[in-house]
């Protein structure tokens, strides 16, 4: 029996990629998850520029997450430059990084994901589905509205700078915002149960799910990276422990964490930052999780979508937290002079792990760069979750196939046009 | 009176002035209620087929296949719009056109023959006819749909041509060029971004390229007698626009 499963351009995903699976005697002869987006090379042409060129060039690698990109590159400079900033600069960057996760996790939970649990090729492809698309909207409005506040703008904000913001909002410009935050928050907590009560297919994985880990928070901006085979390493330290390679048909590298055994692939993502840090969440969200029959951890990508229902609460809940107990600081940046220097920064991209590393010069030039985005580290692991699909349902008709390996690419919310910028660093 | 029909087209690009089309959180469902979005592979599965009234284009042309790609999307459209940076001025990735590429894809690389790109990032309007450009990166959603409404009642779209320093001194915000000695590119690029960078203290960055008879030189001038370097001042130009600036200043001379 041969059975060849192509999908040329994937839909409902940021970027272009697509999947072509062969199968010959009851096994899988081929599977490759095509990434055939066009290279942009930003490592390359961040080499030769000022470090405060970094966060207005890396931000352009994603309109979806651009905060995420300017967090990764702004704390790796930081990190170089020595300079600590204060509590406030530290709380508005959290709060811009909630901005961001609710956005983005709202476009794909209600827009990009959903239509997937009622058949319908896009949110606005069904009359029943309409006023969930109009949720998600409204949370989606909100998250870019703190964005804007902060930034100017929700796609490629402006305000990032190393050592603060170029400006920072007042109070009153934050607090103006509660009563539509407290509003979004319940709606978002609502929104726990109704992903929770979607249809999900039986389909457990055994999964290493990598994320940073904070000793009092949910991770956003700081932390060591972990996971639940017993990782525990320092940023630095878990660059060192993955290993990327490239497959001929991705213009993305793919990578898995070096083992005696060979390289692993592990998640990163919403999915794995729940299952590793739940208990930092706010024991309301935690009861709602129970309440709701979530079973932690989650061991079905397909309920992603609950994952990042829950961080879309969170989000929200630390936004009011923030807001509430903001105080302007005196100066919206520290001043340092530059220094040369190198150094690996990762944050928590609505994706999941964000690594950057920079080596900068004596006059603040960038020499050398590596972005390793969420979406590469996961490729390796959407293979592996078909494969073990396949496995199962080899002898189901090739259009049940062809919709279930979509839907599971899709439940990672893959972000091509950002994983195609990846410098094999070692 | 039967909806226009709809393709939104990606090419080489962050995927953001797609997403302000998504950003439209007010406006959207009303959108579709004027508009057939027939393609849109970003949020719907609909296959590609038949003919468009209206193209929207977002992304640079940077490898072979999307050369015969904006061609057919052409021959399919009535109407072609370029949305964002990259589509009307080659974008951040055009940096790439000033170096070699075998070196770029190299450094990116391990195994670089893997790679299809070509030598140089270009706007789309450099390989076929184009309606209408939407400067931008990213776009003004508020000026997309500004547009779309435009094309649906057959007039010009009303968005601003002149210098992001006239909307700036219309808000009152003193001016970072003279007073603080920035090197704010705001009087030779395009109004359309809200003034931002000068309303958070940060000279303009040139996201919405050259306003019409930039005088550029000028404005380098300037900035060496500020004591910039030649290096410094071409790097100011150098960013997601470089390619609409650079062909200014050529044109120029």
């Amino acid at each position: 029996m041969n059975k060849t499963i192509k999908i040329n351009y994937l839909s409902r995903v940021e970027g272009e990629g697509g999947i072509s699976i062969h199968m010959k005697n009851g096994k899988v002869t081929k599977l490759n998850l095509k990434i055939f987006e066009a290279p942009r090379f930003f490592e390359a042409f961040l080499v030769g520029r000022h470090f405060s060129d970094v966060m207005d060039f890396t931000a352009r690698i994603c309109g979806i997450c651009p905060v995420a990109y300017q967090m990764s590159s702004v704390h790796a400079l930081e990190k170089i430059f020595g300079v600590e900033t204060d509590k406030s600069i530290k709380a508005l960057r959290r709060l811009m990084y909630c901005g961001e996760w609710i956005e983005s996790h709202a476009l794909h939970v209600y827009l990009l994901n959903g239509p997937d649990f009622y058949g319908i090729e896009s949110a606005w492809a069904g009359k029943e589905y309409l006023n969930i698309a109009k949720k998600g909207l409204r949370l989606k409005k909100i998250g870019n509205n703190i964005l804007s506040i902060l930034g100017g703008r929700p796609i490629h904000p402006v305000s990032v700078r190393a050592g603060g913001f170029y400006k920072v909002p007042h109070k009153k410009s934050l607090t103006a915002m509660l009563p539509e935050l407290k509003k979004a928050y319940d709606e978002s907590v609502s929104a726990i149960k109704w992903a929770a009560g979607l249809p999900f297919d039986e389909n457990p994985l055994d999964m290493g799910y990598v994320s940073l880990s904070h000793d009092n928070e949910y991770p956003l901006n700081e932390g060591r990276v972990i996971s639940n085979n017993g990782l525990d390493l320092t940023m630095d330290g878990f660059l060192k422990k993955i290993q990327e390679y490239q497959m001929e048909y991705s213009t993305a590298l793919h990578s898995g964490i070096k083992e005696d055994t060979g390289v692993r692939p592990y998640i990163v993502g919403p999915i794995s930052r729940l299952n590793l840090n739940h208990e930092k969440l706010p024991s309301e969200l935690r009861n709602i999780i129970k309440e709701s029959g979530v079973a932690l951890p989650i061991k079905n990508t397909q309920m992603g979508i609950i994952a990042r229902s829950v961080e879309i609460a969170y989000a929200f809940n630390e936004a009011i937290k923030i807001i509430e107990d903001y105080e302007e600081p005196d100066k919206p940046f520290i001043e340092f002079e530059p220094a040369a220097g190198e150094a690996v920064w990762i944050t928590e991209a609505p994706r999941g792990i964000l690594i950057h590393r920079y080596e900068i010069d004596e006059n603040g030039y960038v020499k050398n760069c590596a972005i390793i985005p969420p979406t590469s580290q996961n490729l390796g692991h959407i293979e592996m979750n078909i494969y073990h699909f396949l496995q199962n349902n080899m002898d189901k008709p090739a259009d049940f196939i062809k919709t279930a390996c979509e839907r599971i690419i899709r439940s990672y919310d893959p972000c091509i046009s950002c994983s195609v910028h990846v410098h094999i660093h070692n | 009176m039967k909806k226009p029909k709809i393709g939104i087209f990606k090419f080489a690009s962050c995927d953001g002035c797609q997403l302000s089309i998504l950003n439209l959180e007010d406006e959207i469902l009303d959108f579709i209620e004027l508009f057939d979005i027939s393609y849109f592979r970003e949020a719907s599965d609909s296959p590609l087929k038949g003919q468009f009234d209206i193209a929207i284009v977002e992304g640079s042309i940077s490898a072979e296949r999307q050369r015969q790609d904006i061609m057919d999307i052409r021959e399919r459209s009535r109407r072609l719009i370029t949305i964002g940076a990259c589509a009307t001025s080659g974008g951040l990735q055009a940096l790439r056109n000033l170096a070699s590429l075998s070196s770029y894809k190299q450094y990116v690389y391990p195994s670089p023959d893997f790679i299809d790109a070509l030598p140089a990032s270009t706007p789309i309007s450099e390989h076929v006819f184009v309606d209408y450009e939407l400067w931008g990166c990213p776009i003004n959603k508020e000026a997309m749909v500004e547009t779309m409404v435009s094309f649906l009642i057959g007039k010009r779209p009303g968005i601003p041509k002149y210098s992001l320093c006239m909307d700036c001194k219309g808000k009152g915000i003193p001016c970072l060029l003279v007073t603080n000695g920035e090197p704010c590119l705001g009087p030779i690029t395009k109004t359309g971004c809200g003034v931002l960078c000068p309303s958070f203290g940060k000279a303009c960055y040139g996201c919405f390229g050259p306003k019409e008879e930039a005088n550029i030189e000028s404005l380098l001038k300037q900035f060496q007698d500020m004591g910039l370097t030649q290096n410094e001042c071409i790097q100011l130009l150098d960013k997601m626009n470089t390619y609409a600036y650079r062909k200014v200043r050529l044109e120029g001379r």
